[in-house]
């Protein structure tokens, strides 16, 4: 078996580590013996949805998210075909941002990919800081860390991630982080995620080896204690 | 002379003095307080520097550059004021002018040398307004402090805005040092490499910053690398380019320390050599040099400063514990990090590890940071043994495991340490960030007793 994964724009979003989440996606196939390839697709590069199974849009600076946003356009009818296909996605920080109809700012307000009904403002002072979320998909608390100047308002019926249970998540108020549609996830958190967060991770792969093999696979299990290790540390953390 | 003036130095003195006593660091708690008792100490005390302020800004090198440009100047017979410890805050500042004063509140320095953290050149320059801000490098550092590396650009620019006669002194290889000197609209000069150094390939997966034009928002073409961003640049589009270098580096050599030819625009040449080693002290070296050189000073005593230079406050210092050499180094952040990768794999013998992360505010409460690191290419570096250590152990712990190198946490500091004195090769790097350098320092320091 073998999973492709593509990195959108890695030169202008990689803000907070984002190549930890590309590295241990990588090193999770591989350790099950699945082969990992990696895609990285830079500005101005010409995106197929069909190659890759699963698709990583990380976190940039509110600079270069406006960069990115020209580029976005050009790729959004795809983007949403792949998607509605089931098609893996897993964004990040500002990529989570992105999946959204726009990120308003201060002057400016950035369109987005439309592929998730949510919205961003821009709200007074950012929301920094260790965070741990519960998601009924795992047993394993989420956990890492957040660090946003947008509030996220998830459009009416739309299931977020998980329900906070220390930091600010979404909005700083409504209690839930991140988002889940169809075969996408998005969430402020970092640390990066998926490390630290092995279930999240194992998640992401399966639905795409699923979707990519017609059938449900179960992956091997792997010795992640020193994974536990650092996830139960960082949820003591406030 | 007021009163609240003396009292405030008096008491920053004694303060201090007990503080030295104790073992402790009492220096920004000495500003704070005479700032308090006297609010106008910093300006009044600067104002009475006679020749010149010099500031040094810049993610990486403040501490090495801004103590090595004070010694060079010093040398020449010069009086300075220097923050040396490397408090760099307003309360940092303030301690390194007080302390330095009379109780009659006098201050006799032809020179002050202060380095300042980037997020409080806003607070340090309504007191007093540099004559050349000497601008090191832009990585990205603490991002949970600054939020983003944009946000530090924007705080220096108006922080430049108060002092409109000051010089720059600036770091041409790095895109973001030179976008920012040309945007501030300031007098600058620049120091850098011209050509590609052999001696130091670039690795080639390392995190760049300021890929794109500051100016125009095209991606910059790249000529070569040195690390991180620092290379040759030039904008497609708009056509900006790295500026012409005013003191170029060249015939670098990295073997039994470093050396290297700083050629003037004015094609004068100078030999420098050094006990440093690490191709990113070359910078250091280079933007001190630079800026001695705008006072005028002939500098004829540098190179003796070089060669007998003894690395202090855990910049590539070494120990000697029983049979077991130790070489201590701050590495706070991926450029830094990655350079200090470098400069392990510079001696090929066999050794052993020790990475020690905290993750306290000046550390930076995110460590996400950690996978911006090539920690994989330790794996060719003849590391025999590793032990990670801090606070967040268990995060480095992980970061090794996904580059296939195996590692033990041993959460206390000290007794990470001290498994690898003995029974293993005797040649210890000990890398550490910010808030584990100083305890680690004094407990390495007690050790050699």
């Amino acid at each position: 078996m073998n999973i492709r994964i593509g990195h959108l724009y890695p030169d202008l979003l990689n803000l907070y580590g984002d190549r930890g989440n590309i590295r241990c996606m990588m090193k999770r196939l591989s350790w099950r013996g699945i082969d990992a390839e990696l895609v990285e697709y830079k500005l101005n590069d010409k995106v197929n949805f069909n190659d890759c199974d699963i698709f990583l849009l990380g976190g940039g600076s509110d600079r270069e998210q406006k960069l990115v946003c020209k580029e976005l356009s050009s790729i959004k009818k795809d983007f949403k075909k792949y998607v509605e296909d089931m098609g893996v996605v897993i964004a990040i920080c500002g990529g989570y941002q992105l999946l959204g109809a726009y990120y308003q700012m201060d002057d400016e307000s950035v369109e987005g990919l439309e592929l998730v009904d949510l919205y961003t403002v821009q709200g007074e002072g950012r929301l920094i800081g260790n965070i741990t979320i519960k998601s009924d998909l795992f047993d394993m608390p989420i956990t890492g860390f957040e660090n946003h100047g947008g509030r996220t308002t998830l459009g009416e019926g739309v299931t977020p991630l998980g329900k906070v249970v220390n930091g600010f998540g979404n909005d700083g108020n409504s209690g839930y982080e991140g988002v889940i549609y169809k075969n996408v996830i998005g969430t402020y958190l970092h640390g990066p995620l998926l490390p630290k967060n092995p279930q999240v991770c194992d998640y992401i792969l399966a639905k795409s080896l699923s979707k990519k093999y017609g059938k449900d696979i179960i992956l091997d299990p792997l010795d992640d204690s020193a994974e536990d290790r650092a996830n139960n540390y960082s949820q003591a953390l406030n | 002379m007021s009163l609240r003036k003396t009292l405030a130095i008096l008491l920053s003195k004694i303060i201090n003095r007990i503080s030295i006593l104790l073992g402790k660091q009492g220096v920004t708690f000495c500003g704070k307080l005479a700032l308090k008792l006297c609010p106008d100490i910093l300006r009044d005390l600067s104002s009475q520097v006679r020749e010149g302020i010099f500031v040094t800004c810049g993610t990486n090198g403040k501490t090495t550059t801004n103590n090595m440009l004070n010694s060079f100047l010093k040398s020449e017979g010069k009086k300075t004021v220097c923050n040396m410890t490397g408090s760099n805050m307003l309360n940092g500042v303030v301690a390194a002018f007080v302390l330095s004063a009379s109780l009659g509140g006098k201050l006799d320095a032809d020179y002050a040398v202060i380095e300042i953290d980037e997020a409080s050149t806003l607070r340090v320059f309504p007191h007093f307004k540099p004559d050349y801000m000497l601008l090191t490098n832009l990585f990205r550092d603490q991002l949970d402090r600054y939020g983003e590396i944009d946000i530090t650009i924007d705080i220096l620019l108006r922080a430049l805005e108060l002092c409109p006669d000051c010089k720059i002194i600036a770091n041409a290889d790095d895109v973001l040092c030179a976008s920012l000197a040309k945007k501030s609209g300031h007098d600058f000069i620049t120091f850098g490499i011209n050509e590609p150094c052999k001696a130091n390939p670039a690795s080639t997966s390392e995190i760049r910053e300021g890929a794109f034009c500051q100016f125009c928002g095209e991606r910059l073409d790249y000529d070569f690398y040195h690390f991180s961003q620092l290379g040759s640049y030039h904008c497609p589009k708009c056509g900006y380019k790295r500026p012409l270098i005013n003191y170029n580096a060249t015939d670098i050599s990295l073997k039994n320390g470093l050396s290297f030819k700083v050629v003037g625009s004015d094609n004068n040449e100078r030999a420098l050599s050094s006990n440093y080693r690490g191709f990113y002290n070359i910078y250091n070296i280079l933007a001190a040099f630079s800026a001695a050189s705008e006072t005028g000073l002939e500098l004829k005593n540098i190179d003796a400063i070089l060669k007998s230079f003894k690395p202090e406050n855990g910049r590539m210092e070494s120990f000697k514990i029983g049979e077991c050499n130790v070489l201590l180094n701050l590495a706070k952040n991926p450029a830094g990090f990655n350079q200090n990768i470098s400069a392990v794999m510079e001696d090929d013998s066999p050794k052993d590890l020790v990475v020690v992360i905290n993750d306290n505010a000046q550390d930076g409460k995110d460590i996400s940071w950690l996978w911006d690191v090539d920690f994989e290419r330790f794996s060719g570096a003849n590391v025999k043994s590793i032990i990670v250590s801090g606070l967040r152990a268990y995060d480095m712990e992980l970061r090794f495991k996904y580059s296939d190198i195996k590692a033990k946490a041993v959460i206390n500091i000290e007794d990470g340490i001290k498994e690898l004195l003995t029974g293993h090769t005797n040649n210890l790097y000990v890398l550490v960030n910010y808030t584990a350098l100083y305890n680690t320092r004094k407990w390495l320091k007690s050790m050699e007793d």
